[in-house]
């Protein structure tokens, strides 16, 4: 592609950069590996920028998050199909590893961030994502709608389900759902 | 309104996403229903219970490195791109990072010998820091040595060995020209998994200095003085991971043939 203009550059670097955090997180609860977060996300982000002189405004994270999300589910499908949900490699975690979980377990431990991300990742990718979706990056029923590619009903219902499998999880109220 | 449609939209009512009848629909049948109004506290205690807890991820700053690599790639064919200094408000809160840095009174361990020069330590290290700040890393992006080591051609009056390490796990990221102790510096990036390994390295005439090690403020610096050319190593990987790091780098420089400044021959 042609190179872009300077002033292209420094307001991609302005509007969509800063968003990493975001996309990483999206990435991360999706794939449940954070090697594969890392890669789908730079792959996203390079499709991102070829498309962003196509991007007219209006939410810059919603449209990255769609950029995001549609960049897990094909990764996951075209590039390893086989990949178990939850598999741990233990040859690719080594010391350094270890020593970064150990540092993350202290700061699970001191919220219960960990039993909630347990939660999370025992619910199936539709879940996962509304929750995602809503309860971190705060997107409204209608962009997440957009990100999703589902109308603000089915964002309704998918969201009320899975509010109710993690309140389950969680042993929250104590009432058995009717 | 019913219970059963009550329950359907209370997990919509909670976020305030129900058009405005429908909201006080709810709302009226929750005073008259205790069992709705108990249902509608477990989704709410559970909202809140998500949203504190779940916190986003912080994404590595290896990660960034790599993406604004791949973009100014793509974006200058396989040219490397020379970032100028285009970044102005970045400049003051960098300035502000190194104030709080060198007045957070950094507690200085030495491990070894005495601890090399704190003044210079101090803004190896501030330099780090400020790298890791958004479009600080590199100067120069690309994973090609032979697109870095060119590049500070002409930029410094010495060249910095660029070695390649990236089957052993330290990928090179760029490199970009700071200032240290009133000087330019060539600083050489290289990544290890989600973190950043800077080498900085600058002409100075004097004796050989062997390895001398400290940390402050959870990053490791390390410094040795050979033919002329100080070197400063600053990361915050693991220490075993980064005395590797340092011996493969002695390693591949002492393979391609030092480059000393004409000052030091
Ligand atoms: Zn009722």
């Amino acid at each position: 592609m042609a190179a872009a203009p300077d002033s292209v550059l420094e307001a991609f670097e302005r509007s969509i950069i800063p968003l990493l955090d975001d996309a990483y997180t999206l990435a991360r609860h999706l794939l449940r590996d954070e090697h594969d977060a890392q890669d789908v996300v730079q792959e996203a982000y390079l499709r991102a920028w070829r498309h962003y002189g196509g991007f007219r405004g209006g939410d810059a994270r919603a449209w990255l998050l769609t950029i995001v999300r549609n960049c897990c589910y094909t990764w996951r499908r075209s590039a390893r199909p086989e990949q178990v949900a939850v598999a741990y490699d233990d040859e690719a975690h080594g010391a350094d590893e270890d020593e970064q979980l150990a540092a993350d377990a202290r700061v699970l431990a001191e919220s219960d961030r960990a039993e909630l991300e347990l939660a999370l990742a025992q619910l199936p990718r539709e879940f996962r994502e509304v929750i995602v979706l809503r309860e971190i990056e705060r997107l409204s029923y209608q962009e997440i709608g957009r990100v999703m590619g589902t109308p603000i009903g089915t964002v309704m219902s998918r969201l009320a389900r899975a509010r109710k499998r993690l309140q389950q999880a969680l042993g929250i109220g104590a009432r058995e759902a009717s | 309104m019913s219970c059963a449609v009550t329950r359907d939209h209370l997990s919509a009512y909670v976020d305030s996403e129900l058009p405005p009848e429908q909201a006080s629909e709810v709302a009226r049948h929750l005073v008259s229903c205790a069992e709705c109004a108990s249902e509608y506290e477990g989704i709410l205690e559970t909202v809140s219970r998500l949203q504190e807890g779940l916190v986003p991820y912080r994404a590595p700053d290896v990660l960034r490195a790599r993406i604004r690599a791949a973009i100014r790639e793509e974006q200058a064919g396989s040219e490397p791109v020379a970032r100028r200094s285009r970044y102005v408000p970045w400049r003051a809160i960098a300035a502000a990072v190194v104030i709080a840095v060198v007045s957070s009174g950094v507690t200085f361990v030495a491990t070894g010998r005495r601890a090399a020069e704190p003044a210079v330590a101090e803004e190896v290290l501030a330099s780090h820091i400020r790298s890791l700040m958004p479009a600080h890393l590199t100067d120069v992006s690309s994973n090609n040595q032979h697109n870095v080591k060119p590049w500070f051609n002409g930029r410094l009056d010495f060249s910095p060995s660029v070695p390649r390490l990236d089957d052993a796990g330290f990928p090179l990221l760029g490199g970009r020209v700071d200032y240290v102790h009133g000087r330019p510096v060539a600083v050489v990036v290289y990544g290890r998994r989600q973190h950043v390994i800077n080498v900085f390295s600058w002409p100075a005439p004097g004796r050989d200095v062997g390895l001398s090690q400290e940390s402050r403020n959870g990053y490791t610096l390390m410094h040795w003085r050979r033919d002329g050319v100080e070197h400063w190593v600053v990361s915050d990987v693991a220490v075993p991971d980064l005395r590797q790091f340092v011996a493969l780098l002695e390693q591949g420089d002492a393979a391609s043939g030092r480059t000393t400044p004409e000052t030091a021959r």
